[in-house]
């Protein structure tokens, strides 16, 4: 206190300085009593103080209060009859919302974190409430569900709980048609006039695959030193594990995975992208068989629009050139293939 | 309480569903999208990042998130939970090979807490495709009978390429969500 201070020795200047401190004083405590009846509410809980620490020590005082009185009730559960324990629930719970809305009231000053923290205080608060509540009150044995839960359209089988684990499939899940598990062959197949709406490659090693006409989807898994040549693919070719192919496709999309040292030959509509990809090298189309004009025109495919060059690699988001990809040369490119002789 | 009153009400307000798309790469989600909004359908590229749809729907505003598919992205897709109405989750019903990592990306979502409250609409697309699996088996391979039992959920056939059994999906999902969100309309 400045009024205390032993240097100023001067009785004149200690008097002027503590009537300096008393009409200070005396200022404050005006305010505050004109604050306090401003206030409508000035009692209630959810007056203002647009102090921060004023209000963290209200709230601290009102949290520490509904604590002790769960941890009481908590206590005394057994000694209790229900309609005690219904009322301290009550009692408790309107607690919790005064304090929600002494939150609310001084929010507005309040910097956020403390908002934040202290709308999670309450929401705690709440969620030891409820599981007291649940402790204390045996549930209703029977009681109207809400509306929402009750047209939930999905089966009644009661022992049913979500499982925490990956089970395998259980459900035995026919095979799609296709070639499979193949050495060295040439492997020849015609879709015109069949209703095969997809078709499989899988497991080849060092196999030349011919298809001809047109197809929905194709999926081509695990090749290895292969060639593969297919008419147009009306939905789109996924593509998985390929190693040291030659792949001359047309299709709408085209998603190549996990394929190295490979080279594509693509008519596309879209974008075809590579992932977890390197050593791919693409160049156009260059396929020719009986009546691919008509096929390709089915597919909506008759026009080179030239997307075959421009690669999304997924795990290379840059501007720059993916070191995964590259053109392929066109003096290293194909002639054009043509399959007439053998389908 | 407080809170979530005022947000219902904004809701209601506005009618806005936030509806998020996801599944394995090529189940064809984006071709959903724009078939469901009358775009062509013929040049779509696989989504690298995600597309936004605003589309009117009955009296509802749907918004659209349609998030890539590629595996690379995947882990992404937590960035788009938040605050989502509904789910659709999208299956090629004709790639046989990859059904249990589709039942794995799957079961993976639901577990996620910030989905729990939100609808879930299994659309089992390319249904045109000789060979597919029909929704009924989708929906055994999925498991689907042993979801968690608050969750609201449905399995349609679908196919984006002729756009059937596209509207009896989304007509489930939003009334689904409408009776959650709008109790009182």
């Amino acid at each position: 206190m400045e009024d205390d201070d032993p240097i100023h020795g001067g009785s004149a200047i200690d008097q002027a300085l503590q009537k300096k401190h008393h009409d200070m004083l005396e200022r404050l405590s005006a305010r505050h009593q004109t604050r306090k009846s401003d206030s409508p509410d000035s009692s209630s809980s959810s007056s203002s103080f647009e102090s921060t620490s004023s209000f963290l020590a209200r709230f601290a005082d009102s949290k520490r209060f509904i604590e002790s009185r769960i941890g009481e009730l908590r206590l005394g559960s057994s000694s209790e009859d229900p309609s005690n324990i219904k009322s301290g629930l009550a009692e408790i719970s309107s607690a919790i919302e005064n304090l929600e809305k002494l939150v609310a009231a001084n929010s507005y000053f309040l910097p956020s974190y403390e908002v934040r923290s202290s709308l999670k205080a309450v929401s705690d608060l709440k969620q030891s409430l409820d599981i007291l509540s649940g402790e204390l009150v045996p549930k209703k044995k029977f009681s109207f569900k809400s509306k929402s839960s009750s047209t939930k359209p999905e089966s009644k089988l009661p022992e049913i709980h979500k499982p925490d684990f990956v089970s395998p499939l259980k459900v035995p899940v026919r095979d799609s048609p296709g070639f499979r598990n193949k050495h060295g062959e040439t492997l020849v197949k015609s879709f015109r006039g069949s209703s095969i709406g997809e078709f499989t490659l899988s497991d080849l090693d060092s196999c030349e695959v011919k298809l001809t006409g047109t197809v929905n989807a194709l999926f081509l898994h695990r090749l290895k030193n292969c060639k593969v040549y297919t008419g147009p693919v009306i939905g789109s070719v996924l593509i998985d594990d390929v190693e040291d192919c030659v792949l001359v496709l047309a299709s709408h999309q085209i998603r190549i995975h996990c394929a190295r040292k490979s080279d594509f030959y693509l008519r596309v509509r879209s974008r075809p992208i590579i992932e977890d990809s390197n050593g791919v090298r693409f160049a156009p189309y260059c396929l020719d068989y009986e009546g691919i004009e008509q096929d390709l025109k089915t597919a909506g495919l008759e026009e080179e629009t030239k997307s075959w060059a421009n690669v999304d690699d997924f795990l290379w988001l840059r501007a720059v050139q993916s070191p995964n990809w590259s053109v392929l040369p066109e003096e290293e490119r194909l002639s054009p293939v043509s399959l007439s002789g053998d389908s | 309480m407080g809170l979530l009153s005022i947000i219902r009400k904004i809701k209601k307000k506005e009618k806005e569903m936030r509806i998020l798309m996801v599944g394995l790469d090529n189940s064809g989600k984006t071709t959903i999208v724009l078939k469901m909004n009358g775009e062509d359908t013929s040049v779509i590229s696989p989504t690298l990042g995600f597309n936004i749809k605003t589309i009117s729907y009955q009296k509802y505003t749907l918004n659209i998130w349609d998030v890539g598919g590629q595996k690379t992205i995947r882990s992404y897709w937590r960035n788009y939970f938040e605050q989502t109405d509904g789910l659709v989750w999208v299956v090629d019903s004709s790639d046989l090979r990859r059904l249990d990592d589709c039942k794995m990306e799957l079961d993976n979502l639901l577990k996620e807490e910030r989905l729990a409250g939100s609808s879930l609409l299994i659309l089992a697309n390319k249904q045109d495709i000789q060979g597919a699996l029909t929704p009924d088996e989708i929906g055994k391979v999925l498991n689907l009978e042993t979801m968690d039992k608050s969750r609201h959920w449905k399995i349609v056939g679908c196919s984006a390429y002729t756009g059937e059994g596209l509207l009896e999906g989304f007509d489930w999902l939003v009334q689904d969500i409408a009776s959650r969100i709008y109790m009182l309309d």
